[in-house]
């Protein structure tokens, strides 16, 4: 079953059409949001977080039109959201960040020192919970991102970007705790890093140009490229150019759709 | 620590505080060096200025550098922002007032009243359009020109433009000075201070 849909879904960006009649839809796993710059990706995640208001179509998140308050108020309580750029309160801790998305998640008060706790650990910063985090290394500061992002254990968890400034071996420890967080939520990844959704996604959507380019698992990506022999180092690399390729190529569009 | 107290943190509230107590006492030891006992009238760069200074703190404190996570809040934000707002602007008219006491017919308490309502509606709207760090540029500029320009202004229309130089009395400068903050308080309570980035 989908727990996020989206049907005919158009947004513009000032005078550029950021998403051109979009029908998607995502169950329980990881999806990694693949493309090039302007594709698409965080209009996408944007509408999908509530954030952004589409120009039309309709977005169905755990199964309620979000188009109404009520449906809203209860779909946000189960949504998890790491934007680009999270931005924090200077004088904040950690943990005082965490709890203070919490609050505005509406968890419970007596759960929120827990859930606090839990989310600061399950990203590797429970040594760093009472630091400022104006004090934190940029790679740091993500993770807070992350952990705000799970603190209310969200059905719907939507990642733009997570693995910017993370050394690989927080890479590495991020592709596992993405795996576990899939086994029971929809887990929606924008990422320029191919090797991430190979390693961690269930699902691959790639987006070009506002529309969807390819939909597969990333085995599936790897061995068009290795059929398709475009250029990358890596089989999925090359798959993602292979499918960009198809998808722009004179009367492909049409194809996809 | 509750959801409230770092709501009220995370908008700055105790510098806040902090700077309109401090503008506060700076309007009462200024207005204490002006003899207004002689003339209430030079009490008007008082009524004037004071109430611009509080409605640039205010303005300042509607920034947020996480709109974009504040923005997917399961309440609507907009009760909290008017409580924001509405309670810092009584607030500081009520710190300010006892810098302009008496002379209620022309530079006391109800002029400085009607002063901060004017210019913390002139800063909410300018934090909608401009945001909050610069939210206090239009109020200044057009208070200074008005300050400058508006001494030999007379006539009705001149209580309507010049309001921030009125006596408490005029009923055009109240008219607009409440016309401002109520347009401004709607539209900062309903969209908020235009996002900016960490850097502006």
């Amino acid at each position: 079953m989908s727990s996020l849909r989206v049907t005919g879904l158009r947004v513009r960006h000032r005078k550029t059409l950021a998403l051109d009649s979009l029908d998607l839809a995502l169950g329980t796993g990881v999806h990694g949001l693949l493309g090039p710059n302007g594709a698409g990706k965080t209009s996408l995640i944007r509408v999908l977080a509530t954030v952004a208001r589409p120009d039309s179509g309709r977005v169905e998140l755990l199964g309620d039109d979000i188009a109404g308050h009520r449906a809203l108020a209860g779909v946000r309580r189960r949504l998890g959201y790491l934007p680009q750029e999270f931005g924090y309160y200077p004088g904040f801790t950690v943990r005082e960040f965490v709890a203070y998305v919490a609050w505005l998640k509406e968890v419970p008060a007596a759960r929120v020192p827990a859930a606090v706790e839990r989310a600061v650990a399950r990203v590797g910063l429970a040594d760093r919970v009472d630091a400022k985090v104006r004090t934190l290394s940029g790679g740091m500061v993500r993770r807070v991102g992350i952990a705000q992002a799970i603190v209310n254990d969200p059905d719907v968890l939507l990642l733009d970007e997570p693995t910017a400034g993370l050394d690989p071996e927080q890479r590495v420890e991020f592709r596992e705790l993405l795996r576990e967080l899939g086994t029971s939520s929809t887990v929606v990844v924008s990422t320029h890093l191919v090797e991430d959704v190979a390693a961690a996604c269930t699902e691959v959507t790639l987006l070009d140009g506002g529309r969807i380019a390819y939909r597969g698992t990333p085995e599936a990506l790897s061995l068009l490229g290795e059929r398709a022999g475009g250029p990358g180092d890596h089989p999925i690399e090359r798959g993602y150019t292979a499918a960009l390729r198809a998808h722009r190529a004179p009367g492909a569009r049409e194809a996809v759709r | 620590m509750t959801g409230l107290l770092l709501y009220a943190r995370s908008r700055a509230l105790p510098a806040t505080l902090a700077a309109l107590a401090a503008t506060a006492a700076f309007a009462v030891w200024a207005a204490g060096r002006l003899d207004a006992y002689l003339d209430p009238d030079r009490r008007v760069p008082i009524v004037a200025m004071a109430p611009l200074l509080a409605s640039a703190v205010i303005g300042a404190s509607l920034y947020t550098p996480s709109d974009e996570l504040d923005r997917t809040a399961v309440r609507r934000w907009w009760p909290r922002r008017l409580a924001q707002l509405a309670g810092l602007t009584a607030l500081a008219a009520l710190l300010v007032t006892p810098a302009v006491l008496g002379h209620t017919e022309t530079f006391g308490p109800p002029a400085v009243l009607r002063n901060t309502l004017g210019c913390t509606g002139l800063t909410a709207t300018a934090a909608v359009l401009l945001g909050a760090r610069l939210s206090w540029l239009p109020a200044f500029a057009y208070v200074t020109a008005v300050y400058l320009g508006s001494n030999t202004a007379r006539g009705r229309a001149a209580t309507i433009w010049a309001w921030p130089m009125q006596p408490g009395a005029a009923t055009g400068a109240w008219a607009t000075a409440v016309t401002a903050f109520v347009l401004g308080a709607a539209l900062y309570a309903v969209r908020g201070a235009r996002p900016e980035g960490p850097r502006g």
